[in-house]
Formats: C-alpha cells, sequence, structure tokens
C-alpha cells in the first residue's frame, strides 16, 4: 500500500473506527470480567462470614459447657468423692454424679448435645467417665488439651479450655475446667457433640448449608441446593490442632446477585459504550472542523495554484502547522510570481513578438513586442484569440501543424505567417512557432521576428494607411448607400431604378441578418444553459466555468471572474465572431449533467441548441 | 444570657452525658488497685481475706468470684461490713462489674472512710475474670 495514496481524513477516521471496535471489546471483555470478579468476591465474603458464624456457634456452645463444667466443678459431692477417689464405691458415686446431668437435665441442656462427662485427677489421669453418652471414644483427655495444659501455670491452670478435637467417631468439641474451682483438686472434661449446634450457622449466614466430616461423611445437616442460582461457598473448620475438622458449605443465592450485575453490566458498558463514541464523534466532528475542512480548502487553493492561478490566495484558517505549510506555499507563490513579473519584463524588453497559444488558439501570454506589433496599446488582451491576430491561411498552417503530433517531436517550425493588425490591415512575418506542451494540451510558443523599420516598411504602412483610409471611405459610401436605400424603400418609384444595387444590398443584409441572428441564439443557448445550470443543480456561474473547464476563470482583485462568459450572457457584449464550438460545449455539458432532470428549462435549452445548430450549419 | 444559647448548653450538655458512660477512677485513695492474676494469687494465698462483690443481688446470682460476699454498695453500711470484716486492718478486696462500674468504687470510698487501712480494688472486675475463664460459682 503506498502511503501517499492515504488522506489524512481517511487515516483518522480508521483510526477512530479502531478504537470504537476495540472499546466495544473491551467493554464486553470487562464486563465479564468484572461479573466473574464479582462472584470470587462473593464468595470469598461468604466464606469469611461461614467462618465467622462457626467460630460464634462454638463460642456459644462454650458459655453452656462452661456453665455445665462451672456447676459440676463446685458441686461438694463430686469433689469429696474425688478426694476419696481410691475406692471403688467413691468411683461409682463419681460416675452417678456425672451421670445425673444426663438424665435429670442441666441449665441450657436443650442448647448442647452432652456426650460424655469425665473426671481427670491433677495429673490429667482419668479418675471415671459418664456411663451415659457415646461410648468408645479414646479413654484420655485429647492431645491438644493435655499438650496446652501441661505448658501451663500453676494459676493458668485455673482457668477453662476450650478444644475442637477429632475422636475415632466424630469430631468433638470439649471444655476442661478445674474441679474444686480455685482450690482445685482435678478436671472436669465436658464433651459435646457440636454437629448439634452447626446448623445455626446457617441461621447467622442466612443462607443454606450442608456441614460435612473430615473425611466427607454427610451429616444430618444438609440443605444442598443444586440449582444454577445457588453458588457453593466451602469453608474447612479446622480443629484446635489445625486439622481439617468440618467442611461447612454454603449455598449462596446468586439470582439475584446475577440479574444485579447482568443490569450493572448493561448500564456500565452501554454508558461506556455510549461515552466512547460520542467522544469520538466528537473528536471526529473537531477534526473535520479544524483539520479536514481547512486542509481540504487549502490543498484545493494549492491545485488551482499549481495549474496558474498564481493570484489566489490559500486558506490558512488551520491547525498551526497547517498554517504555517501555507504560510510557506504563499511565500514561494510570491517568488515564483516575483521570478515571473522578471521574466516577463526581460520579455518585454525583447525587441520581438513573443506570444503563446493555448489548446483552442486563445492568447496565454503576450509581450510587449507583439502588443506593439498588433496595435493592442493599452487593451485587455485576455480575450484575444489566433484568429484574431492571424490571417486565415496562417491559422491552417498552424492548426495542420498542431495535428501532426510528430511536430512535437521535430522541433520548432519556422514559417512566414500573415498577421492582422488590430485596425484590420494585414503583414507578412517571420515566425518561429514551438510546439509546447502546457496544462494538459498542446500549444505554441511563438516569436514573430520585429519587423525593420526601412523603406519597404514604410511603404507598406503607407499602403496601408491607404487602405485603410479607403475602406473608410467604402463604409462612408456604405452608409450612405443605405441611407439611400431606406429612403428607397418608402419611394417604390425609385426602387425600380436602383434595382442592381437592391441586389447587392439585399446580400449583403443577408449575411449580416444570419450573422446577428446566430450571435442572437449563442446568447439564448448561453442564457438557457446557465439558467439550467443554476435551477437543475443549484451551483454557479463560476462553478459552470470551473467545472465545464470550457470557459477560463480569471481573478480580479482576488475575486474568481468570468469575463469571457460574461460576454456571451449579453447579446450587446457578445463577440462579432463568437466561439460557436465552446457554445456547443458548453450546452451539452450542462445537458449531461442535468440528464436526470426533465425540467422545463432543461428542454428549452435542447430546442435552443438544436435552433442553433441548424442556424450554424447554414452560415 | 439568651433562651435559645441557653436551650444550646443545655442540650450540648445532656447529649454529652448520655453519649459515654464514665469511667471508674484510674486510683483511689487508700486502695491498692490488683489485676486478676493479683486477685487469683491473693485468694489462695490468703484465705482470711474477705471479697466483697458490690454488683446487684442477680448478678451475683449468676456468677460470682469463689469466696465472694454480695454486698451493693448502696445498701453497704458499716454494720454490714463489720459483720463480714470485723478488723479493720484485714485485707478487704472490693470488685464489681469492670472499670465502667463505680459499685466498687464507691463502696471502696466507705470502706475507707470508716477506718478499713487494707483495701484492695480489682478495678477491672467481673468483666475480666469472666474473659480470663477463671472459675466462677453460679448459685
Amino acid at each position: 500500500m503506498h502511503i501517499e495514496k492515504l488522506s489524512i481524513k481517511a487515516a483518522t477516521t480508521s483510526i477512530i473506527v479502531m478504537v470504537g471496535v476495540v472499546a466495544i471489546f473491551l467493554s464486553l471483555f470487562a464486563g465479564s470480567y468484572f461479573r466473574q470478579a464479582a462472584l470470587n468476591e462473593q464468595v470469598s465474603s461468604l466464606a469469611r462470614v461461614i467462618e465467622v458464624a462457626s467460630h460464634e456457634v462454638l463460642r456459644s456452645v462454650s458459655e453452656y459447657t462452661f456453665d455445665l463444667g462451672m456447676i459440676l466443678g463446685h458441686n461438694k459431692q463430686l469433689i469429696t468423692a474425688l478426694d476419696e477417689a481410691d475406692s471403688n464405691s467413691s468411683k461409682q458415686d463419681i460416675v452417678a454424679l456425672l451421670d445425673d446431668p444426663f438424665i435429670n437435665g442441666f441449665v441450657g441442656f436443650a442448647n448442647i448435645n452432652l456426650v460424655k462427662l469425665r473426671v481427670y485427677s491433677l495429673d490429667l489421669e482419668l479418675i471415671a467417665e459418664s456411663s451415659v453418652g457415646i461410648s468408645g471414644i479414646e479413654n484420655h483427655l485429647p492431645k491438644y488439651l493435655a499438650t496446652q495444659i501441661t505448658r501451663r501455670s500453676k494459676i493458668e491452670r485455673l482457668k477453662a479450655m476450650d478444644a475442637l478435637w477429632l475422636s475415632d467417631h466424630s469430631p468433638f468439641f470439649s471444655t476442661l475446667v478445674p474441679l474444686g474451682g480455685l482450690h482445685s483438686v482435678g478436671y472436669l472434661e465436658v464433651v459435646v457433640d457440636p454437629v448439634f449446634n452447626l446448623h445455626q450457622i446457617g441461621k447467622i449466614t442466612k443462607t443454606p448449608i450442608s456441614v460435612f466430616t473430615s473425611t466427607d461423611k454427610q451429616t444430618a445437616i444438609n440443605d444442598k441446593r443444586l440449582q444454577d442460582d445457588y453458588l457453593p461457598v466451602t469453608f474447612t473448620l479446622l480443629t484446635s490442632d489445625g486439622e481439617p475438622a468440618f467442611k461447612i458449605v454454603g449455598y449462596e443465592d446468586v439470582g439475584k446477585l446475577s440479574v444485579a450485575m447482568k443490569r450493572t453490566q448493561l448500564v456500565t458498558t452501554s454508558g461506556f459504550l455510549l461515552l466512547t463514541f460520542g467522544t469520538l464523534l466528537f473528536a471526529l466532528w473537531l477534526f473535520n472542523k479544524f483539520l479536514f475542512i481547512p486542509l481540504g480548502q487549502m490543498v484545493e487553493g494549492m491545485k488551482q495554484i499549481a495549474h496558474g492561478k498564481l493570484d489566489l490566495i490559500v486558506n490558512k484558517k488551520g491547525l498551526r502547522e497547517f498554517s504555517i505549510v501555507a504560510d510557506s506555499f504563499e511565500s514561494m507563490i510570491n517568488q515564483v510570481k516575483l521570478r515571473t513579473n522578471e521574466l516577463e519584463r526581460l520579455l518585454n524588453l525583447d525587441g520581438s513578438a513573443i506570444l503563446r497559444f493555448g489548446q483552442d488558439g486563445e492568447v496565454i501570454y503576450i509581450n510587449k513586442g507583439a502588443i506593439d506589433l498588433f496595435g493592442f496599446q493599452g487593451e485587455k488582451i485576455s480575450d484575444l484569440e489566433l484568429c484574431d491576430l492571424f490571417s486565415d491561411e496562417a491559422i491552417e498552417v498552424m492548426a495542420n501543424y498542431s495535428a501532426n503530433s510528430v511536430a512535437v517531436q521535430d522541433g520548432p517550425l519556422q514559417i512566414q505567417l500573415g498577421c492582422v493588425h488590430k485596425k484590420g490591415t494585414k503583414f507578412t512575418s517571420d515566425a518561429i512557432i514551438t510546439p509546447l506542451v502546457a496544462d494538459g494540451g498542446f500549444g505554441y510558443t511563438m516569436v514573430l521576428s520585429a519587423v525593420a523599420d526601412n523603406e519597404d516598411t514604410k511603404l507598406a504602412r503607407y499602403v496601408a494607411n491607404k487602405v485603410e483610409n479607403n475602406e473608410h471611405r467604402i463604409w462612408a459610401v456604405e452608409r450612405s448607400l443605405n441611407s439611400i436605400l431606406e429612403m428607397a424603400g418608402n419611394n417604390h418609384g425609385v426602387i425600380s431604378s436602383l434595382g442592381a444595387i437592391d441586389g447587392f444590398h439585399a446580400r449583403s443584409v443577408k449575411l449580416q441578418d444570419d450573422k446577428r441572428v446566430l450571435r442572437e441564439q449563442v446568447v439564448r443557448v448561453m442564457q438557457s444553459a446557465l439558467v439550467c445550470w443554476e435551477s437543475d443543480l443549484g451551483k454557479t456561474k463560476l462553478e459552470l466555468a470551473e467545472e465545464s473547464g470550457i470557459w477560463q476563470v480569471y481573478i480580479d482583485k482576488s475575486t474568481p471572474t468570468t469575463r469571457t462568459l460574461d460576454k456571451y450572457l449579453h447579446i450587446d457584449s457578445c463577440p462579432k465572431n463568437p466561439r460557436n464550438q465552446r457554445v456547443s460545449d458548453t450546452a451539452e455539458f450542462v445537458l449531461k449533467k442535468t440528464k436526470s432532470k426533465l425540467s422545463s428549462c432543461r428542454k428549452k435549452l435542447e430546442e435552443e441548441l438544436e435552433a442553433f445548430r441548424t442556424t450554424k450549419s447554414g452560415v | 444570657m439568651s433562651k435559645f444559647t441557653f436551650i444550646l448548653l443545655l442540650s450540648f450538655s445532656v447529649t454529652s452525658v448520655a453519649r459515654e458512660k464514665p469511667h471508674a477512677p484510674e486510683e483511689l485513695l487508700g486502695a491498692n488497685i490488683v489485676s486478676v492474676e493479683e486477685v487469683v494469687e491473693m485468694i489462695l494465698s490468703k484465705p482470711g481475706m474477705v471479697l466483697i462483690d458490690s454488683r446487684k443481688r442477680m448478678e451475683y446470682i449468676k456468677g460470682h468470684i469463689e469466696g465472694s460476699v454480695n454486698m451493693l454498695n448502696t445498701e453497704m453500711t458499716l454494720d454490714k461490713l463489720q459483720s463480714v470484716a470485723p478488723d479493720k486492718g484485714i485485707a478487704l478486696l472490693f470488685y464489681c462489674n469492670g472499670v465502667r462500674c463505680m459499685r466498687s468504687a464507691d463502696s471502696i470510698n466507705k470502706a475507707v472512710a470508716w477506718g478499713y487501712t487494707n483495701v484492695y480494688w480489682f478495678r477491672d472486675g467481673w468483666k475480666m475474670w469472666a474473659e480470663k475463664k477463671f472459675p466462677v460459682v453460679i448459685d
């Protein structure tokens, strides 16, 4: 791909479109990621809630076991029996006392599942245990409690201790309290099954839960929810030793969360996209206003200047860099104009007549020597054409020359040409014609040798003056003759005697009438074409000249004008020998451009053009 | 002083009082402040020490330190105190609910005023005792 073919507008628009597409993908990705992150955070949050709830439940259990332990620990019968624990009867008494809460109940009986009561000596040897409750558990103090209490000082040992520990059956919760209070004589262990209380976790977290043991054995607590709307969140409750005791699964209802998430996702994504596209459109608008339009105008101006309209001023209203470029370009143009003027001045100093003609034979450049030679001092020469300066033979020679494309390669042509002075006198001049390819077409550069002011020239001028004077006389005679014929027209008696003169006059009048009619038709065709152009296409006369390329656009004091075209719009200013082909081309151009329209003005233009062609062929 | 300013000051003082319950004084004249561990040690080492629970009766029933005697500060008279501590040089230990409880401080002030010289104050009180999970007596 060639970078020079890519416009700033296309590149900027492509970049903005790419940014828009990336924004769409990013917003969709971010929405999905956001939802997953929210779910993960929800899981993490619920796991922490379950953790706090499970510890709260165990703390609640501990309060009940502590109270039971304190009541039994200050039981005087139990203390007395423990003092006399050596005898079998005393041990039986102890067992009976330990069985009593199972049988007769205790404060908080309904709140915990008491499974065992055990009494130990101060040396932590098991002395007795309740006969009621679960059986088959290890007959010694749980390892964690034993380790912790042996590490404690004497006073510290008076504090109650809790532990969640693993038995062969299942995890149990024990509270160890000193038996005998501050004056302890042993220890009492209150063993409960925590599963009885773990269902309260669900009440605290307000979610359905299932509880499994460390071996994935399902406990009595099972509120398992399998629907998609429930997200399982697992928390592992550890024993005091740090081993897994229970796996608590809470089922979070994420249905509402999902709905809220989708709504949030929709709102945030839509908002983000709207904001992004709004910003991009605003950026595009800014680009268009401050970059594309000024740059386009600048480029268009530069193109026109490059095509020769050096008087055109480049639009500098743009961003700073473009303004600098326009300034530089204008400086360059000024330099070019300066050099051109200098060159023109040099050419004017030359005695030769130098002319340049365009493809259609219009004068593009004429130096002072040529102006003097043809007698156009002080007049505008922009409307001059080949036929105004040379004889028909000379024009034919040049037409043949230009038709032969080899001529371009052959080089300059040296020839004698018949020239026509402004006053109408004809003279011959040596000419060097150089073909020139410029402005997209062929043209000529013509150098006419300066005619020496010798006797022959003086004679020629004398003859020319005589001819001119004679022409004036003939014109005066003709005008008098016209008056006489008019008089004769009013007097039929005289007309017959002037029959011969009348025949001459009729031919002359007919030719003049045909030319006048043709000129009138030229004006009508041009007027119709302009009306059709303006009404059907809504464009201006200037645009007609520019777009068709048929009529030259001039710059007068920085204002573009269509002087030549304007002349063809009024009978008074229309040239005596109008450029008929240009008129036809203009009408055809307008008809082509308004092909899709079926307006009355277009129909009229077609009729005018047809009439014009008929008249032209007759003339 | 305008009525408005008076109402403003009054409402400010009322809200200030309601906002925060006052702490017991950091120290009391004539009383030694002891920690929970020192209390246990004193109970074990000084069998003759008298423990006065200055809380309400219901609070006492729900749980109290072993060997303590319930005597609400407002109901404590010299006669009642002398009935449990006839000797004014005997070790006397007062406690109530904790650092925000003023009852034991009030009782100590009375006891000191009545001439008791060996007074101890368990300023952290029942709250600290229960937190540490030391043995309690539940009636």
